[in-house]
C-alpha cells in the first residue's frame, strides 16, 4: 500500500501547488496552519505554518512530545481550537467540506461527526455516563438527521461485530460496565457510525494494556483498509505507528520537523530530533541503558523560539544559521558512497526535514 | 479481532422481576434500619427533653405571675394541669411512652388541655408545608436555572452578577429576609395583609376565595425562605456544572456534533446529581419549620408549635415534635438513597 508519492506535500516552501497522484484521492489537505493562543505575554503559536495530507487508504503516524502542538493540530482540524486559541491562518480541505477552518454555527456542528471521524484521547470517558450506549448513539444520529432508527442500529451493531464487541451488550451497556478496551472500541464506533472519511485518533493507545493496545492497532489497521479511510493516529509513542503507518510525521515545537514514508523516517531519520525520538525507544531485549533518553525538556508555549529552528537547543549539531534563519522542509538527500572515489546522492522519496544541517535548502549549502 | 471476554460486562437488566425484588428487598431493608434509628432518637429526645430545667406547672406558674395574676389564683389555675403531668419515675414514663410510641399515640399536651399531640402536629403541619415548601420550590427552581446560567456564562459579566448574587443572598439570614420583607410590604408598601395566614373574614375551606387569600398571604413568607436560600442552590449548582463542563464526555459531544439541547441536557442531567440528595433531605428537614418565617409572618406552624412547646415544657409535644421531624428526615434519606439508583445507573450494581 505504500505509494511512496510526493502525496505528503510538496517538500518546497511552495505548498500551493501540491502534487497529488493520479488516482489516489486526498483525504484531508491542511494547508499554512497556524494555530496562536493569545496570553497576556502576547499572541503565542501553538502550531506554525503546518501543511499536512492525508491520502485516502493510508494511516499516517503523527509523532511528538506533549506540548508538540499534535493534539492541538487534531482539535483544528475539527475547527474546535480551545479559547484562548484560535485558527489564525491557513485551511484544512477534507473530502465533504471546502475549508474545515471557514465553517462556523450548524454547518460546523454538522461537518463535525460526518466529514470526520475522531477518537478522543480520552476515550475511557468519552460518553454521558448517566445513559446507555446504543441511546447516546442514536442522539449522535438524530443529531445529524438520520431519522431512520433502524437503520442506525443495524450499522451499529455491525461496527460493534466489527470491533469484536457483543452488539446487543454494548448497545445496552452504560459506559462504566466497559473496560478500558472496550471504550476505546466503542469510541471508534461513535466515530464510524455516521461514515466520515476522515478518521483521527488522538493517543488511541494510551491506558490501555499491552493486549488491549494490541488490538485497538489491529482494529484500526483493519477498519482503515476496509473502510478506505485517510487515517491519522496521533501519539508520542514512535513505536505504536512503526508498524502501522504509512507515513511518519513527527512534530516539535509547533512545527513540523520530518515527514516522509514511515520505513525512511525511520531508517534514515533526517532531523536530529526524529534521531532523538527513535533512540529513545526501549528495545525488547537487551541493555535497558540502550535506550538514549532525549537531553532537555520540550519547549512550552511561551519557550517556543519565535526564530530561528525551534530544536536548536537541545541540538547537538546545531549550527550559526539555526539561531537565525527558520529551517523550512526540505528534501532529505542519502549519500551513497559507491567506492572511495565515487559518491552520489539521491532524494529518497518524499521524506523532508526541516534541518539546516541535514536537509539543507539547496542554494544555501553547509558542509558538516 | 479476539473475542472479548465478557466478564468485564455486568449486565444490569437481568429480567424485569428479579430486579424488582432487588429493590424491593433493599428498600424493605432501609426502612427496617430506618425505624430502629426513629426509635433510637426517641429514646435520646424523651431524656433530654425531660432533663432541661423546670418543669411545665412551674413555667406556667411563673408565666402567670408575670402577668400579674396573683399567687393564689395562679397556683389554682396550675393546679388544673396536674393531671397531665405524670409524677412517676421517669424510666416508668419512659416505658409507657414507648409502649404508646409503638401504637403510634404521642400522648397527650400538657399546655393545650390535654389534646392529643398527633392532633396538634398534624394541624400545624399545613402551616409549615405552605410556605416553606413552596419556598423550597421556588428556590430550588430559580437557584438551579440561574446557577447553570453562571456556570456556562461564567466568564462574563452576567455570571459574576449571578454568582455574587448568590453569595451575598446566601450571607443574610432568613429573619433578616422575613423582617425586611414585611416592613417593606406591610407597613411602608402596604400591598400585602399581614399577622394571619388567611383573610379572617373568609370561611376556611375548599373555596375560592379562601384559597385566594390563603396565595394571596402566602407570597411574602415564601419569598422571604425562597430568597433566603436560593444563594445556597445557586452556587451548589454552579460549581457542579462547572465541574461537568470540564468532563471529557461534554467535549467529546461538542465535538461529535450533537445538537446543543442535547449537549444542554447531558450537562444538565450530570450536574444535578449532586444536588438532587440535597434536596430531598432539605424536603426532610423541611418539616422542622421555619421558626423565624412562621413567627415574623404568623404561621401557625411547627416551628412556631416547638419554640412554645419548648417555651413551657410541654415534654408531650416536643417530643412530638421532634420525633415527626426525625420520621421526616430518615424517610426523606431512604427515599434519596432508593431514587438515587433510579438516576445514575452507576449505583445500581452497588444494590
Amino acid at each position: 500500500m505504500r505509494t511512496n508519492s510526493a502525496s505528503l506535500s510538496s517538500p518546497t516552501a511552495t505548498t500551493a501547488q501540491s502534487v497529488t497522484v493520479p488516482g489516489e484521492v486526498p483525504g484531508a489537505e491542511i494547508r499554512g496552519l497556524k494555530v496562536v493562543f493569545q496570553t497576556p505575554a502576547g499572541p503565542m503559536p501553538a502550531v506554525n505554518d503546518v501543511d499536512l495530507d492525508l491520502p485516502l487508504g493510508t494511516i499516517t503516524g503523527l509523532v511528538g512530545e506533549s506540548g508538540s502542538g499534535k493534539s492541538t493540530l487534531a482539535l483544528a482540524m475539527m475547527n474546535a481550537v480551545p479559547k484562548p486559541g484560535h485558527i489564525a491562518a491557513g485551511s484544512i480541505r477534507l473530502p465533504s467540506v471546502t475549508d474545515m477552518t471557514r465553517l462556523q454555527g450548524k454547518a460546523l456542528r454538522l461537518a463535525r461527526g460526518t466529514a470526520l471521524g475522531y477518537v478522543f484521547q480520552a476515550s475511557q470517558n468519552s460518553l454521558n455516563p448517566l445513559k446507555r450506549i446504543g441511546a447516546q448513539l442514536l442522539d449522535l444520529g438524530r443529531a445529524h438527521g438520520m431519522e431512520d432508527k433502524g437503520a442506525l442500529l443495524r450499522h451499529a451493531r455491525e461496527l460493534c461485530e466489527r470491533m469484536g464487541l457483543d452488539p446487543v451488550r454494548t448497545l445496552s451497556a452504560y459506559q462504566h460496565e466497559l473496560s478500558g478496551g472496550m471504550r476505546q472500541r466503542v469510541g471508534i464506533v461513535f466515530a464510524l457510525i455516521l461514515n466520515p472519511s476522515v478518521l483521527v485518533l488522538d493517543e488511541p493507545t494510551t491506558a490501555l494494556d499491552m493486549i488491549s493496545q494490541r488490538t485497538v492497532l489491529d482494529i484500526i489497521r483493519y477498519v482503515q483498509r476496509e473502510r478506505h479511510l485517510a487515517t491519522l493516529i496521533i501519539t508520542h509513542d514512535i513505536a505504536i505507528v512503526a508498524d502501522l503507518a504509512d507515513y511518519l510525521v513527527v512534530m516539535y515545537g509547533g512545527r513540523v520537523v520530518e515527514k516522509g514514508p514511515t520505513r525512511h523516517v525511520l531508517q534514515r531519520a533526517a532531523h536530529p530530533y526524529t534521531e532523538g525520538l527513535i533512540a529513545a525507544i526501549p528495545r525488547i531485549s537487551g541493555d535497558i541503558d540502550r535506550a538514549q533518553p532525549l537531553p532537555g525538556r520540550p519547549p512550552d508555549l511561551l519557550s517556543i523560539p519565535r526564530q530561528g529552528c525551534v530544536f536548536r537547543e537541545r541540538c547537538a549539531f546545531a549550527i550559526d544559521q539555526c539561531s537565525v534563519q527558520t529551517p523550512g522542509l526540505m528534501p532529505v538527500r542519502v549519500t551513497r558512497r559507491h567506492d572511495a572515489l565515487e559518491e552520489d546522492s539521491a532524494l529518497l522519496d518524499g521524506q523532508v526535514a526541516a534541518c539546516h544541517v541535514r536537509a539543507p535548502a539547496p542554494s544555501a549549502k553547509v558542509s558538516t | 479481532m479476539s473475542p472479548d471476554s465478557p466478564p468485564s460486562v455486568k449486565v444490569t437488566t437481568g429480567s424485569g422481576k428479579a430486579r424488582w425484588a432487588r429493590l424491593g428487598r433493599r428498600l424493605g431493608a432501609r426502612v427496617l434500619t430506618g425505624v430502629v434509628m426513629v426509635l433510637a432518637v426517641a429514646t435520646l429526645t424523651f431524656f433530654l427533653v425531660h432533663s432541661m430545667p423546670g418543669n411545665p406547672i412551674q413555667t406556667e406558674y411563673q408565666t402567670l405571675i408575670a402577668r400579674g395574676v396573683s399567687p393564689s389564683l395562679a397556683a389554682q389555675q396550675v393546679a388544673g394541669m396536674y393531671g397531665f403531668v405524670s409524677s412517676k419515675p421517669l424510666i416508668d414514663q419512659y416505658g409507657q411512652y414507648m409502649w404508646h410510641l409503638l401504637q403510634f399515640n404521642l400522648g397527650k399536651s400538657i399546655t393545650a388541655s390535654g389534646e392529643p399531640v398527633v392532633h396538634l402536629v398534624l394541624s400545624a403541619a399545613p402551616w409549615t408545608i405552605i410556605p416553606v415548601l413552596s419556598g423550597l420550590i421556588v428556590s430550588f427552581l430559580l437557584g438551579v436555572s440561574l446557577g447553570a446560567v453562571a456556570a456556562v456564562r461564567r466568564t462574563n459579566r452576567l455570571g459574576k452578577v449571578l454568582s455574587v448574587s448568590g453569595s451575598l443572598f446566601h450571607g443574610v439570614p432568613q429573619f433578616v429576609w422575613a423582617v425586611m420583607l414585611a416592613y417593606l410590604f406591610t407597613t411602608l408598601l402596604p400591598i400585602f395583609p399581614f399577622g394571619s395566614p388567611y383573610n379572617i373574614l373568609d370561611t376556611p375551606g375548599w373555596n375560592g376565595p379562601f384559597i385566594l387569600s390563603l396565595v394571596y398571604s402566602a407570597i411574602l413568607p415564601v419569598l422571604a425562605y425562597a430568597l433566603s436560600s436560593y444563594g445556597g442552590w445557586l452556587l451548589t449548582m454552579r460549581s457542579s456544572v462547572v465541574t461537568v463542563l470540564g468532563d471529557d464526555f461534554v467535549l467529546a459531544a461538542e465535538l461529535r456534533g450533537l445538537r446543543p439541547l442535547t449537549q444542554l441536557r447531558y450537562v444538565a442531567r450530570n450536574a444535578f446529581l449532586p444536588l438532587f440528595t440535597t434536596l430531598l433531605l432539605s424536603v426532610g428537614f423541611m418539616f422542622g419549620g421555619s421558626i423565624f418565617i412562621e413567627e415574623v409572618f404568623d404561621y401557625p406552624g411547627l416551628g412556631y408549635q416547638l419554640v412554645n412547646a419548648v417555651n413551657a415544657r410541654d415534654y408531650p409535644l416536643m417530643s412530638g415534635d421532634f420525633l415527626f421531624i426525625t420520621v421526616a428526615v430518615i424517610a426523606a434519606n431512604i427515599l434519596a438513597d432508593f431514587l438515587y439508583t433510579f438516576i445514575d445507573p452507576r449505583v445500581r450494581k452497588a444494590a
